[in-house]
């Protein structure tokens, strides 16, 4: 799950709604950007590209693919040409996204509650109580602030000006903040006169806003100012890179399952000073791994004592245990109503319309409309186990189907949607290609959102997946006041 | 019928053991049929740390922290229970085994919604065509629940042939449908995914079983641990068949714990520091007192 940028975008190129508009009429936000990119010649931009490549090779800023062969270490293709959103669409965005992320962790804290959703009928039980993201050890511990998910990627996309719709939510370990980060940073050395001309909103602080959310959320009994530390799996886990780059800007110690004990139900880490204790852990180690005592026995990256003294309350995870239960595709379609049962508001953010082929009338209208519809595994990620109905061959389309009808709880499908595109330099010059955001929300006692987020662009033309592991790259962010 | 029990587990380690935790799910339940009194868990070495909570199916758990290098870990129970099970309904007058599958799966709320969570599938019990094909003589359309799962519970008796050493903790369950052998935790982890795959809602029990020896007394340390598997019906609630004695129970078994498999309970579960291989060692002695 860590680490790749996950996130399949279904697209198709004709008719889509160029987030530019036209070189000649370009949209307001656009302006500064679209004049100095019709008066670059496209030699600069090979040439700028060239040195972002070298600038992301020096810092060290890759991923980790073991399966392909060859040198491990992966750049994350970087488009050149920032992605705009103004002020106001980023507002509106904005306050669609905190309401999203308090109803999703009022979900997970009744999931492992009261379990009111499920006895008002809201969600079926099965689909939550027989889930493998469903952690029972979770039911009845209390979690400090009621906080399940401090760090929530929420993917979104957009059809046109007006419409943006929210593509799935990540509650677990959302990936790619520091791309956002590295990629500001990039950009404002390559082109500090378009800075210069336009005002961007930064998002530099990220790693302090982070540590703040992370202190806010530290256990009641902890007195003074809370320790917190960054529990990675080491530097075999292909997101390692993100995990130095979060704890060296945060000032916090980055930790394994090794240096952390736990005495009496209380963490400690092992420093050459002797233990001392953790108040919040932020853990980019899966659930399954964390404590060998309660999880997987097999596990060497945790910390056998953990969910004990979690229990206790003398610690805080983040994000926390089991906040994987709103991950799930299926139990994506119940979030809208999430907002009106927990938060009594209507959603601000639509859900693409969802098809949940768990239901026999559902899976008919899938598998009767299977040409027209991307269907999606619902523990899957990273683009992999998904059929993209307009671009499978007959047989491809017909193997699908069997499976659909073998294992009908296991798939959700979803319209292809028209995406929004963006001026990206590809091997032919500027040309639009299809993009989605990913915002980073975090949940502490407040709810805070750096402006903007990553955007991904799927860089094949006519492609249909951003994942980077997929022929996919990233953008530059910007917000814009005008 | 009253019992004293105890419950030894002796590890013994090739190298020291620097520092472990363990779970322990020992202490046998407090329930409406079974009364729990004079319990006492006795670790060497003594524990730094220990605790008791309850974990997600209310079982009792205990949490042990040694934190002195040790070469040998034993821990002992001793409890006295008193259990007397209620006697089971008629068994003609238990509803057609269709209508407790579709009242489950309908849900609602109350007793139904927590039993129907015992329906679906776990780690050590998944479904197969396989199971449902060896279940289904037992389960014809509109028999009484009670019925068809005294048949099964009294085939896989019949059929399986009881033989340790035949297994081990991790055997699935379409290996033991296949070889037709295996222990106590074997059978009633084959019976229950046969009633899941039905759409049944049913448990894994474990706890002690009294053995009968010639004489008066019994050898000590000779029983064993048991595994059966506890079946929901609308109306009386929970009804507990042993499918390795083919008996419904009565009061010769004691409940130490409940799950959806051996997984959620088992006796003692670790972690260590150190240690090498180890080696385990258990005596379990019921005894009636009267």
């Amino acid at each position: 799950m860590e680490g790749r940028l996950k996130g399949a975008v279904v697209a198709m190129v004709v008719p889509a709604f160029d987030e530019m508009g036209s070189r000649e009429a370009p949209r307001p936000c656009y302006a500064a950007v679209g004049d100095w990119i019709g008066r670059t010649p496209a030699s600069l931009f090979e040439l700028k590209r060239q040195e972002a490549e070298f600038c992301f090779r020096r810092t060290g800023i890759t991923f980790a693919v073991y399966t392909e062969g060859g040198d491990p270490e992966r750049l994350i293709p970087f488009d050149i040409i920032p992605r705009i959103l103004d002020g106001q669409e980023w507002e509106f965005l904005s306050r669609g996204l905190k309401q999203r992320v308090r109803a999703l962790n009022a979900f997970i804290g009744d999931v492992y509650g009261k379990q009111e959703f499920i006895h008002a009928g809201k969600v079926p039980a099965d689909l939550i109580l027989k889930n493998p993201c469903f952690v029972q050890p979770m039911a009845g511990l209390e979690v400090a602030a009621g906080i399940y998910t401090h760090v929530a990627g929420i993917d979104v996309v957009r059809v046109n000006p007006t419409e943006f719709y929210v593509l799935e939510d990540n509650c677990r370990t959302p990936s790619g903040v520091s791309y956002m980060i590295e990629n500001r940073e990039i950009m404002s050395r390559l082109f500090p006169d378009l800075f210069a001309r336009c005002r961007v909103r930064p998002v530099s602080h990220y790693p302090e806003e982070l540590l703040d959310t992370l202190r806010s959320v530290a256990p009641r009994r902890c007195a003074g100012e809370p320790t917190v530390v960054l529990l990675s799996p080491g530097s075999y886990n292909s997101a390692y890179y993100e995990h130095t780059f979060l704890a060296d800007e945060m000032g916090i110690e980055i930790v394994e399952g090794a240096d952390l004990v736990v005495d009496d139900d209380v963490v400690y880490m092992r420093t050459t000073q002797g233990l001392q204790r953790v108040d919040v852990i932020y853990r980019r180690i899966d659930d399954a791994f964390l404590d060998p005592q309660v999880f997987r026995s097999d596990s060497m990256l945790g910390v056998a004592g953990l969910m004990s003294a979690y229990r206790a309350g003398n610690v805080t995870l983040a994000n926390a245990v089991g906040a994987g239960i709103a991950d799930d595709k299926a139990v994506y379609t119940y979030v809208p109503e999430m907002v009106r049962f927990f938060l009594g508001e209507e959603p601000i953010l639509r859900n693409v319309p969802t098809w949940k082929c768990a239901e026999p009338g559902d899976l008919a209208y899938v598998l009767d409309h299977l040409a027209e519809l991307v269907v999606k595994d619902v523990h899957g990620s990273g683009g992999y186990g998904m059929l993209v109905g307009p671009h499978a061959t007959i047989a491809e389309r017909a193997a699908f189907a069997e499976v659909l009808r073998s294992k009908p709880d296991r798939y959700i499908a979803q319209p292809t949607l028209s995406l929004s595109t963006c001026p990206t330099f590809v091997q032919q010059g500027i040309a639009p290609r299809h993009v989605d955001l990913r915002p980073f929300v975090l949940c502490g006692r407040d709810i805070h959102i750096v402006p903007g987020g990553l955007t991904r662009v799927a860089l094949r033309e006519g492609s249909l997946v951003v994942n980077s592991s997929q022929g996919g790259g990233t953008k530059d962010t910007w917000v814009i006041d005008l | 019928m009253r019992y004293r029990i105890s419950h030894r587990s002796d590890y013994t380690y090739s190298g020291p053991v620097d520092l472990s935790y363990h779970m322990l799910h020992l202490a046998p339940r407090i329930l409406p049929h079974q009364r729990v009194g004079d319990l006492r868990i006795i670790s060497q070495p003594a524990p730094a740390a220990k605790s008791e909570r309850t974990d997600y199916f209310g079982n009792r758990v205990t949490y042990l922290t040694l934190a002195q290098p040790h070469g040998k870990f034993s821990v002992e129970i001793e409890a006295t229970v008193e259990v007397a099970f209620p006697a089971p309904p008629d068994e003609a007058a238990t509803p057609p085994w269709e209508s407790v599958r579709d009242a489950l799966r309908a849900g609602g709320d109350g007793e139904l919604a927590v039993a129907a969570e015992f329906s679906f599938a776990s780690p050590q019990t998944p479904p197969s065509a396989a199971l449902i094909d060896y279940a289904a003589p037992s389960f014809p359309a509109g028999r009484p629940i009670l019925a068809a799962v005294k048949d099964l519970t009294s085939r896989i008796h019949r059929d399986f042939a009881f033989e340790p050493g035949a297994t081990t903790v991790s055997t699935p369950v379409a290996q033991i449908l296949e070889q037709r052998r295996g222990v106590c935790q074997d059978f009633a982890h084959l019976e229950l995914a046969a009633l899941r795959a039905l759409g049944l809602a049913a448990r894994y029990v474990s706890g002690y079983i009294r053995t009968y020896r010639e004489g008066t007394d019994g050898l000590k340390g000779s029983d064993a641990s048991h595994a059966w598997v506890s079946f929901f019906c609308p109306g009386p609630g929970w009804i507990d068949v042993d499918p390795t004695n083919d008996l419904v129970v009565a009061e010769e078994h004691i409940v130490l714990a409940w799950g959806r498999d051996y997984d959620d309970v088992s006796p003692i579960r670790g972690v260590m520091l150190g240690g090498g291989d180890h080696f385990l060692n258990v005596a379990v002695t019921v005894t009636p007192q009267t």
